[in-house]
């Protein structure tokens, strides 16, 4: 058996290993296609074509494809995405500065949407045929609806606008700094409630949908009706063998989540005005910094990988037959 | 339901239609007498009133032969179907449900960001009657008095008017302006002010809401219908290959799959839209080959599940082609799970269209789009909430329109699930 976890695993990381080559060979593929002469950067089309040459042969232009792409593989591999050419500095540095608030912001509304989720549906399947049953079916399905840049500004509009109870953009205010370590904290909840409601809102409407689904098959099949027939109370039946039952299926969902949720981060902190990957990279598209715009993609890409690896093992450890699965 | 509107359209837009027939007419008589000219003439706008009046027409013909097959539809009609059909009518009739170009301006002062129901009064000048022989200027002059412009220099808007013996003082917001009563189209010796109502608003260049949500339509299905088609075509002759060969080439798809399904997927047509440009047919093939996956998936294992059967093989040795044998054989056995798939494809991609928009990354060029309005509508969100409000509601509608009829689809097909 531990034989067959280790083979699983080492397969499972051969394709995520197969998966991050083909997605540099994507970039570097997007970025030879792209239209504009790289040496018109550097150069301007008045000077001498020996001058274009050298510059050619500076940047390993002159060589074949085959050997720019294994350039360009080397240079990822050690980390040397180019030089942002706003910040001047080197992209990952950057990427990287931005990049822990985006993950700080989307692991919170994560675990709020799971939280949420969970009792919705909890909520919906003991109340269901009645009304509040029937309004939270419905209202997640408009939820769902819902682009996430409309919900943010009919946020910004109710609770900034109207009733000036949230800031409507940015992520500190501007006398932080002589805040107490409490009022600090607390500048950070303010700023950060409209974002994460507008963040959160979709995914919790989609956790909900499959939650409430999977319950409500569990809670069809016939070894429950055989558990209340034995006599065993409602809360023993939904914590022993009902959640274990519905929430596996949950994993992959998650996984795929997960990359909504990057996605829906880019728009949120373009909404909101906030300091992460998303507005990084927006940014830099804006002002033609394409360096920053293949790192950020690259790190968008990279994370993906990553969780949705770590998904497949809390997949395996929890289902001893995704092993079997993998194996095949 | 669909005469209903061919009814109100009728009645409300007689004129316009008129005008629009005679239009087409004139045309046509150019066409005949002038082909090279005509040619040359033809413009999308032009193009866009014709077909608009002559689909019009058509729709009682239409209704009258199909009156049996269209009584389903009756039976089905529900709010999100409703919203649907709207949606379509405004996609095809847009120049006739709103008798206004979507770029309108005039007069800002006056006209900026006015709240739904708000009227204005609009002034007549006298304009030099421009009279012509020749049958080409002839046209041009009908067709751009009838085909609206973004410009028109022959009114002018105003609050509050005023009319005095000889002059007419009127206001535009706080500014007092006056104009002789000699330079004002009379009409029994009355200077000729019309009002004009402004359904949903104005936004922060004076242009009608209610008008460019109508034309915004258009961009969203427009789009959506182009990116699904790409999609479709894409994931069937991949999962198609992919499942004929299997082997290596699975593999290969199987593993890029992979990636598409890792990347997150705004971050990639963000991506290529930057490095290659914005515009309308670049959305549409970002859009689309970023959707392809699913398809792919279901079109693959179907292809393996029936590629061994008896009827399969037989039509390979009978010598139809491999292309015939996806068209005529498989396509009929995977055309449900497809169907429902674009269906909620669909609504991504108005989604994604619309997010791109607001990022000011959409399809750029001359019609707006929901999203853009959105966009334009923040920046003024203390001032004029129904920049955004009709705007984000039209989209939450649509989408939630869309997504239900996938579902009923999806029941329908099986209902057991």
């Amino acid at each position: 058996m531990n034989k067959d976890i280790l083979k699983a695993l080492t397969k499972r990381i051969l394709s995520s290993v197969v998966t991050l080559l083909l997605l540099i060979s994507f970039l570097f593929i997007l970025v030879r296609l792209s239209p504009g002469d790289p040496t018109q950067k550097f150069l301007s089309p008045d000077f001498s074509p020996e001058l274009k040459q050298q510059v050619m042969a500076d940047f390993k232009l002159d060589q074949s494809l085959t050997e720019q792409y294994l350039n360009f593989l080397a240079n990822i591999f050690q980390g040397d995405f180019g030089v942002s050419y706003d910040y001047r500095m080197p992209v990952l540095s950057v990427v990287w500065q931005f990049l822990s608030f985006t993950l700080v912001f989307a692991s919170i509304s994560f675990v709020i949407q799971i939280i949420l989720s969970y009792y919705f549906a909890l909520k919906s399947i003991k109340k269901s045929g009645r009304v509040l049953g029937k309004l939270l079916s419905k209202t997640s399905l408009v939820v769902y609806a819902t682009p996430s840049f409309v919900l943010g500004v009919f946020l910004i509009f109710i609770f900034s606008a109207k009733l000036d109870m949230f800031p409507s953009a940015g992520l500190k205010s501007l006398d932080f700094d002589s805040f107490s370590f409490f009022g600090k904290l607390w500048d950070y909840i303010i700023h950060l409630t409209l974002p994460i409601v507008t963040l959160s809102l979709a995914g919790i409407a989609m956790f909900y949908k499959y939650l409430r689904d999977n319950l409500e098959e569990v809670y069809r099949q016939d070894f429950i009706l055989n558990l209340r027939a034995s006599g065993f109370s409602e809360s023993t039946i939904l914590k022993k063998h009902v959640l274990p039952n519905a929430v596996r299926p949950l994993i992959s969902v998650a996984g795929i989540e997960l990359g909504i949720l990057l996605g829906g981060t880019l728009i949120t902190e373009v909404i909101f005005g906030l300091p992460g990957m998303g507005r990084l990279m927006m940014a830099s598209i804006f002002s033609r910094d394409y360096p920053l715009v293949v790192g950020c993609a690259f790190a968008a890409g990279l994370l993906m990988i990553f969780t949705n690896f770590i998904a497949d093992l809390v997949k395996m450890k929890m289902d001893k037959r995704m092993i079997k699965g993998l194996m095949n | 339901m669909l005469f209903l509107f061919w009814l109100l359209i009728l009645i409300f837009r007689f004129e316009l239609l008129l005008d629009f027939a005679v239009l087409t007419g004139k045309y046509i008589f150019l066409l005949f007498t002038d082909f090279n000219q005509a040619i040359q003439l033809l413009d999308f706008s032009l193009i866009d009133a014709v077909l608009s009046v002559a689909l019009f027409t058509c729709i009682p013909i239409i209704l009258f032969f199909y009156r049996k097959k269209l009584d389903w539809l009756q039976s089905v009609i529900n709010f999100p179907a409703l919203v649907l059909i709207l949606l379509f009518l405004a996609f095809c009739f847009a120049p006739l449900i709103t008798n206004e170009n979507p770029d309108f301006q005039k007069d800002l002062k006056a006209t900026k960001l006015l709240s739904p129901l708000s009227s204005i009064k609009v002034i007549h000048l006298k304009k030099e009657e421009q009279n012509s022989n020749s049958s080409v200027a002839n046209f041009l002059i009908n067709k751009n008095k009838i085909i609206k412009q973004p410009f028109d220099e022959s009114i002018i808007l105003a609050n509050k008017v005023e009319i005095s013996s000889n002059e007419i003082l009127f206001t535009q917001k706080d500014l007092l302006k006056k104009i002789n009563l000699s330079e004002v189209v009379l009409v029994n010796e009355k200077p000729e002010i019309e009002e004009k109502t402004f359904i949903l608003g104005t936004d922060e260049f004076g242009r009608d809401i209610f008008t460019r949500l109508i034309y915004g339509a258009r961009i969203s299905l427009l789009v959506g219908i182009g990116a699904v088609l790409v999609s479709l075509v894409i994931g069937l002759a991949i999962g198609f290959i992919a499942g004929f060969k299997g082997g290596i080439i699975d593999m290969i798809f199987s593993r890029i799959t992979d990636l598409f399904l890792a990347f997150p997927v705004i971050y990639l047509i963000i991506l290529v839209l930057a490095m290659f440009g914005n515009s309308l047919l670049s959305v549409i093939f970002v859009l689309g080959f970023s959707g392809w996956m699913s398809l792919f998936k279901i079109v693959k294992s179907e292809v393996i599940s029936v590629k061994n059967k008896d009827y399969i093989i037989s039509a390979g040795l009978l010598g139809v082609t491999k292309f015939g044998i996806l068209i005529k054989e498989i396509l009929p056995v995977i055309i449900v799970p497809v169907i429902v798939n674009i269906i909620f494809q669909f609504s991504n991609v108005i989604l994604a269209e619309s997010a791109l928009s607001y990022l000011g990354l959409g399809s750029g060029g001359s019609y707006p789009s929901w999203g853009s309005m959105i966009e334009s509508g923040q920046q003024y969100i203390t001032k004029a909430w129904w920049m955004i409000f009709f705007p984000g509601l039209i989209l939450i509608l649509t989408i939630f329109s869309v997504n239900d009829l996938g579902k009923r689809l999806n029941k329908f097909f099986n209902p057991a699930a």
